[in-house]
Parts: structure tokens; sequence; C-alpha cells
């Protein structure tokens, strides 16, 4: 019964020495983001009002989008509407090459990541650079994020180091993190000031003005939208929050739940281009209206992108987002692979113990355990061989005669099951425990006897 | 139908209207105040000055942008040169390309609002008009007016002009730039400046 | 008090001494305990792999198994959990009126009867397992994720710092799962062991002698490791420590 994510687990953590340092490096920021919590006296609360507002938001999302786009384009901003991940490239790519754009600059957004952004635009010969420093060195590396918030988390400084030595000419050897920061800071000035056109995610939508808001700590999301003249800005259709006014709830939660800052270091609200310059905003569907209609999953939707369920979750910090085999890991990975994560994503809600612990940390207050439990009851395709045994299972408890064959049947197996052997079918339990020693009466077969020795 | 018409339709069939909008939050009971602005602003990377009677101010920013200057150069956005008076910083002038500040040493930009328990000053496109420039130097200098200074982020916000809301932006800036993202060893100056300081200005 | 005994399937056969103990813990707390072994199970194994149709059926019989009880208690946070946190969701009928008349058994004693001195003795350092579905779906304690507030004892801990002698240790990640979930300790046999030998290892640094808890299930998947691996705390329930009374169990090898 073992599942392809098991192995890919052990394959992305393969040593103890890796899956030690991956799991305390990622429990620690669970660590801030509690200290941080711990120092806002109304966090519960605020937790119950920004999932009251995405609950608002997402029941009324279509008025908010039409008022969204509305107050977007009275401010001067152009305002794209994609169905999906083809859609969006489409829409991107003709953007680009009406102003012979063929250098982008692109600050950190899950959605392009989603609809494979990058590499359909370097097909057609346009240069992107990831300007978040953490997704320039998976950029680099050729790999996938592995984190939400720190993409670069299963990468060492020597690894780092490695691949700057040999794509921005840095000393052999080094490996200093600040030293190495500043390389990429001088090489990606560079490519912010030599820029056609600057590429983002949003954060927030507001729908009372027609605002996008983006956060970052390295400032690479304000130099690569006020440089270049274009800036296009990429979001999921659930991004919208309903007025200005309602930001400082969900601000005042994400960073905390995030790294534990008390915010980021850039919070930038924007409402239409800047003078001179462009701006046009594409609004992705890519499977979120779908997913709205779903009432035990449209929750999800809520999402504000923390990355606070994937440090507290401990498949996740032993396991390495590269496991997951999806866009997003962790536990809201897990929740959205069965509607948008393609093939992997199916069985992802399997590879949870359902502890709870990312919905309780969930600045949103996403049931994100339970809509796991949900996906697996909604999606139950068992292969044959488990069907039979569910079934089997299932009449044995309820019809009391086959409880006792099935006892019977259990005595006599019980020491082949102990034993190791890979066609045992007790084996996947055995390969990291002993099976406890079958004592030799039930409960209840004892208690009918004791009750037959008082008649 | 267009594609917008298709998107539109899908998400009216899953947005059945039950739920009120809960209303605003309430700020919660913290005390606020210049200290404890200071304290969350070295917390994230910056430091605090004064504050200083408007008197006192021009000394304080010169001996200070010259010492963030380090004889670069010095450029100041015009409401906050109007505060800072004369001083070895030139005024930015329109029009001006952002390229053109590439190799600003500081700057000097004023904010219109801020929030003492994360150290986020609020700057709006009236007093930044040159976008990139504040995230082009090498260092920044925010000048605040004490009276612009609530306890939590709900209050600054409110405090934020309602037309300069509605401007081309509004960026809070809490702290410099800064990344953990190699091996989570903190590095300020990622890609914006590598320090901040935050001059207070008394009534 | 008259109380309905409601053992999860694996107590029955595989740790009957559990059920004995809480048996005894039971009655001296003064209940009237019934036991009908003609229970079946919650349906949670079902449930948790999304066998909804087996899970709805086994759903029906418990409740109709426990229909008169003025009070059902169980041995396992996970079974009570589901009874009263999954069963309406499942729409079995009859299922939100025996919500709240099942409880665990730590639950049970403190909080329904106000009991936490048994006239246990137990002298031994001992780890508390805080199971998953006890702290979150039930709130048996206030979880560490929680901001702000006091936190509160959750019933193990008020039973357990009432049994003399016994030293209860201090663990890093206080409750951090064990690894076992069910279904996902054989589905995901790699994950499940690094998760349970890091919880070990946890509570052997903290020097604990037993770790002890209010599920069998998450019990024996730690003790399986510590009997493979050879090192960490041997497990022991709840009921087992309470049951103790004057006698000091052996610690066999």
């Amino acid at each position: 019964m073992t599942t392809s994510f098991d192995q890919r687990a052990l394959a992305t953590l393969p040593s103890r020495g890796e899956l030690a340092q991956h799991d305390a490096a990622v429990w620690n920021l669970r660590l801030r983001r509690d200290a941080a919590a711990a120092e806002v006296p109304d966090w519960e609360a605020l937790r119950e009002r920004a999932a009251a507002l995405k609950a608002f938001t997402l029941d009324h999302l279509d008025e908010l989008l039409i008022g969204f786009e509305e107050k977007a384009r009275a401010a001067g901003a152009h305002v794209h509407w994609a169905t999906d991940a083809t859609a969006l490239c489409r829409i991107v790519t003709e953007l680009l090459s009406a102003r012979g754009a063929r250098r982008v600059v692109k600050s950190k957004s899950m959605l392009t990541e989603e609809c494979g952004l990058n590499p359909h635009l370097e097909a057609r010969g346009i240069e992107v650079i990831d300007t978040d420093l953490g997704e320039r060195i998976v950029q680099l590396a050729e790999e996938k994020p592995s984190h939400l918030i720190v993409p670069a988390i299963h990468k060492t400084r020597r690894e780092i180091g490695a691949l700057f030595h040999r794509h921005m000419g840095t000393p052999e050897g080094e490996d200093d993190p600040e030293r190495l920061t500043r390389f990429a800071r001088a090489d990606l000035r560079r490519r912010f000031l030599a820029a056609d056109a600057g590429i983002s995610g949003v954060n927030f939508a507001v729908a009372e003005t027609g605002s996008i808001v983006i956060v970052s700590n390295e400032g690479n999301v304000d130099l690569g939208t006020s440089l270049p003249t274009l800036h296009i800005a990429c979001l999921g259709i659930e991004k919208l929050v309903p007025a200005l006014a309602d930001l400082p709830v969900f601000l005042r939660l994400l960073a905390r739940s995030a790294t534990g800052q008390p915010i980021s270091a850039y919070t930038s609200v924007l409402t239409g281009p800047r003078a001179g310059g462009e701006l046009h905003i594409v609004l992705v569907d890519n499977g979120r209206s779908a997913l709205l209609s779903n009432e035990t999953q449209r929750g999800a939707l809520a999402c504000i992108r923390c990355g606070a369920c994937l440090n507290t979750c401990p498949v996740y910090r032993r396991a390495g987002g590269h496991a997951y085999g999806s866009v997003i890991p962790g536990p809201i990975g897990s929740v959205l692979g069965p509607a948008l994560g393609g093939a992997a994503g199916a069985e992802l809600p399997h590879a949870s113990t359902l502890c709870g612990s990312c919905s309780a940390v969930c600045p949103v207050k996403i049931d994100l355990h339970g809509q796991l439990l949900a996906w697996r009851g909604e999606r139950y395709r068992p292969p044959p061989a488990e069907r039979l045994l569910s079934l089997g299972a299932a009449l044995a408890l309820r019809w009391p005669v086959l409880r006792g064959l099935a006892r019977a049947a259990l005595r006599l197996l019980w020491p082949l099951l102990a034993r190791r052997h890979s066609r045992n079918p007790a084996e996947a339990w055995l390969a990291a425990r002993e099976l406890p020693p079958l004592p030799k009466h039930s409960f209840r077969a004892q208690w009918k006897q004791r009750e037959r020795g008082r008649e | 139908m267009s594609e917008r018409d298709d998107i539109l339709a899908r998400v009216r069939q899953g947005a059945p209207r039950r739920t009120r909008h809960p209303g605003l939050h309430p700020p919660p009971a913290l005390p606020g105040g210049w200290d404890v602005f200071a304290a969350a602003l070295a917390g994230v990377g910056g430091e605090a000055h004064g504050p200083y009677s408007p008197h006192a101010l021009g000394g304080a920013l010169k001996e200070l942008v010259r010492r963030r200057a380090e004889g670069g150069r010095a450029v100041a956005e015009p409401s906050a040169a109007e505060l800072a008076g004369r001083g070895p910083w030139e005024t930015a002038r329109e029009p001006a390309t952002a390229h053109a500040f590439a190799d600003v040493g500081v700057a000097l930009v004023k904010g219109c609002a801020a929030a003492a328990d994360c150290a986020a000053v609020a700057v709006t496109e009236s007093d930044a008009p040159h976008r990139a420039l504040p995230f082009l130097c090498q260092r920044l200098v925010l000048l605040l007016p004490v009276s612009l200074l609530a306890p939590d982020l709900h209050r600054a916000w409110a405090l934020v002009p309602a037309a300069a809301a509605r401007g081309h932006h509004v960026t809070w800036i809490s702290g410099p730039s800064k990344t953990a993202d190699i091996e989570q060893v903190l590095v300020y100056g990622a890609h914006g400046p590598l320090g901040l300081d935050v001059v207070g200005i008394a009534d | 008090m008259n109380v309905a005994l409601f053992l999860p399937c694996y107590v029955d056969q595989l740790a009957p001494d559990v059920a004995w103990a809480t048996l005894r813990v039971l009655e001296r707390a003064g209940c009237q305990v019934d036991y009908d072994p003609d229970q079946g199970c919650c349906g949670q194994p079902f449930l948790n792999r999304g066998a909804l149709r087996e899970a709805r059926a086994l759903a029906s019989r418990h409740l109709r198994c426990f229909a008169g009880a003025a009070a059902v208690v169980s041995p396992s946070s996970s079974c009570v959990a589901t009874v009263r946190r999954r069963f309406g969701e499942l729409g079995v009928s009859g299922a939100h009126e025996s919500g709240p008349r099942t409880f665990e058994l730590s639950e049970f004693l403190v909080r329904v009867l106000g009991k936490t001195q048994l006239g246990a003795r137990f002298p031994y350092r001992v780890a508390m397992l805080q199971s998953c579905h006890g702290l979150r779906e039930l709130g048996l304690g206030t979880p560490s994720e929680r901001a702000g507030g006091e936190l509160a004892p959750s019933p193990l801990e008020s039973l357990l710092r009432a049994v003399e002698d016994l030293a209860l240790v201090s663990v890093e990640r206080p409750d951090e799962c064990c690894g076992f979930g069910g279904a996902f300790s054989v589905t995901h046999p790699t994950l499940s062991a690094r998760i349970g030998r890091a919880r070990l290892r946890a509570m052997a640094d903290a020097g604990a002698q037993y770790v002890t808890g209010t599920d069998a299930s998450c019990l024996l998947h730690l003790d399986g490791i510590r009997r493979r691996e050879g090192f960490g705390p041997r497990a022991i329930h709840l009921a087992e420590i309470l049951a103790n009374g004057a006698s000091v169990p052996e610690l066999a090898s």
C-alpha cells in the first residue's frame, strides 16, 4: 500500500542529516510565528475577522470582481480576463510582443508558476529573470520552489555559492550569505535598470478602489514595477478584498504568520499606472470558479499564501516541498491539489495524519484538515484489493459471527504477519516498527467469560 | 460570450451572497508612542532619531545625511526638502526618469502616517513622486511628524489622506530591504536600501 | 452514574488490558459500567480512507447500539472525535443527539465527574502524548498554536499531576503529532516512522521512562518504534496508570 508520495519523501530528504536540517529550519519559522502572534493582543479575533472577510468576499465574488474592474479601469489600468493557464500565457505574450519587450523582470507569483509562464515566454525568446532572491536561486538551479515563502530552503550556502559562481561569476568557494546577497543585488540591479517590462503577482486586489496590493521584503517588486514602463500584474480571481479599510486585518496577520515579522518591509498599494507607465492587470480563473462551487472545498480560496501551514506540518517538514510534485506544497497545496494540482495533486489528501495543526495556525481559519478528509471521501477510488478488504472488514465489524471468525484467523496468521517479508501485507507497518504481541483473547471474549462465570 | 462573461457566469454560480461584511476591526489596545515605534524599528533593522523640534531638525539631518551618504549623492523629494531646508542634498526635479536616480546614495522622503507596533511608515505619491527613488537609493531617510504616528496599523491607515489613498501609490515601509533566503541568515539590503533611518519631527 | 463503555476495535483486539483498566477506573470513580459485547466500530478507519458508505453503515450501527445510554465513555479521543465531530457530516440520523453524550475517558473523569484524584501511584518519569484528535478536535487542552490567553491544562495533565510520585517531564514541541494518522501509518510508512522516531527521541531526551496518553493507537505506534529502534520511553495508556492504585507495575525489558 506504499504510495509514491512516501517514496518521493525519501528521495527528497534521503539522509538523516538533510531530514533533521530541513525539519529544524522550517520548524524555526513556526516558532517565530508563535512569538509574533503572542505579541498581538487580538490575534484570535483578527483571525475571525479575516475569515469573515474572506467568506464575504467569496460569497460576493462576481460583484466584487466587476467593481474592481470598473475602478481599476477608471484609474487608468487595463484589465484582462484569462480562463486558464493557456489564456494567461497568451495574454502576457501578446502584451510583451506588441511592445517589443524582450527582457522581463518578475517578482514572486505562484500563479504564474502554476500557469507555466516562464517556460512559455522563454520558448518565445523572451528573457524572464525571477527577482526574489530565493526564486532566482531555484531559477538558476532549474528546480521548482520547495516552500511558498522561502523557495530555496532546501539548498545549502555551498550549493548556492556554486550556482552563483557558475552563473554570476562570484569567486569559487564563496558561500557567505551576505556576500552572495551583495553579488545578487548588483546583478539584479543591472537587470532592473535594463528591463523592458515587469511582471508581478498580487497579494490583494481591492474592489472598492481598483487597487492592487503587493508585498515584499527585498524591494524587488517595487523596483521591478517602477523602472520599466510596462507592469503586468497577474492574480487569481480569489485574491479580492472588499475595501481599503479591510487591508490592515490581513496585513497584521500575513507577515507574522509567514516569518514572524510584524509586517513585510514593503507593502505597496497601487492604483492605476504610474505617470508615463502602463498597468495591465490579468485576472485568472484556471479552476478557481469551479472550486468556488464546491461547498466543502471553496474555503481553500481564502488562502493568503503565508506558508504557516507548511511550517507547522509534520509531514511537510519531513518530506520536503519537492515530494509533493505540485506547484504549492504543504497542507494548502494538498487541499488545492485535487482541484488545481494535476495528476500528482489527486493523491495528496492522503499524505497527512490529519493532526489539525495547519488549521490551527491558518490566519484565515481555513479548515484545512477537514477539507483533506472531505477530499478522501469525495474522490474515493481505491484499488480493488483495498475495496475488498474494506468491505470485508466492515462486514466483520457489523456481524458478531463474522467477527469471531476473523479473530480466529488473526490468531492463526499473527506469527506470520509479524515476520518481515515482501509479500507480507503488514510489511508497511514492519518496515520501521514491531507489531504488538496478539493477546490470547480479545476484551470481548474475556468479558463474556467473566459474565458466564458470574451466572 | 467573452472570456470575461464566461468566468463571471461561473463565479456567479458559486457566490450565493449568504454572508454579510463583518465590519471594521476595532483597533487593539496598544500603547503606541515614539519609544514603541523606535523599538519596533530597531527590531526590523532600522534606526529612529529624535524627535527633533523644527529648529533642530535641519542640523540633525545634515549630520545624519553626511554620515549615511559617505561621499555619495543625496537627493530629497520636494516635500521632504521643504521640511529639511538646505543641506548636502539636491531636490529631485521634474521630470526625471527613474534611471536618473540609479547612483543615489541617500534619499530623503516624507512620510504621511506610521504605525508604532510594526514600525511601518506610509509614503504616498505626492511625497514620493519619483517612485523608484526610495528603492534605488543605498540608504533611505524618512521624515515623520510624530503627530502622524498611530499605535497600530488600523489607526495609521485612517491617517492616510483619502485623496492620497487613491493616488497611484501608497507604500508602507518597515525597515530596510532584507532577505533570509540563504540558509535563513538575515541580510539587509537585498535589492532595496541597505539601511533605513526615520527622523521624527516634533510639533 | 451509569456509563456505557465504548471500546476502539484495536483496544478490544490488541490491548484488552487498557479496556479492563478503563473499567476499573470508572468503577473506582463511582460509575456503574455497562458493556455491550455486540458493539462494533465507530467507522473511523473507513472514514479516514474515504470509504463513506462503510463509514455510514458502521456509524448508524454504533448509534443504534448506544441509543439508550446516558453517557458513553471511551479510552480513545480519536473515536470520540469521530462520533462528536464527524458523524454529523456523514449525515447519519441521530448523530447530533448522541454527540454530546459521548466522552473520552480523561475528559469524563475531570470535566463531567469533577475528579482528578483517583488514588493512583506511578513512581516514574512520564511524558505526555497529547493526541491530536483530543487536543484539536475535542478541545482537551489548549493547543500550542493558539495565541494569547492562558494555556489551560488538559484533563490528561490534571489527572497525571494527581498521581502519587509521578514526575511529568516537559518535552520539546509538546503537541506535535506522533505520526500514526490511522491508515497513514501504512500508506506512508517512511514518513510515519520519521515523525514517530522524532517524538520518541524528544521524549527520550527529556528523560522520560514512560509515555502515556489518551489514545492506544498512537501509543502502539510509538511503542512499536521503540521496540524496533531500542530507545525511548515505554508506552502505557492513561487508564493503566490510573488503575494501578497502590501497585507498581514491573519495568519488564
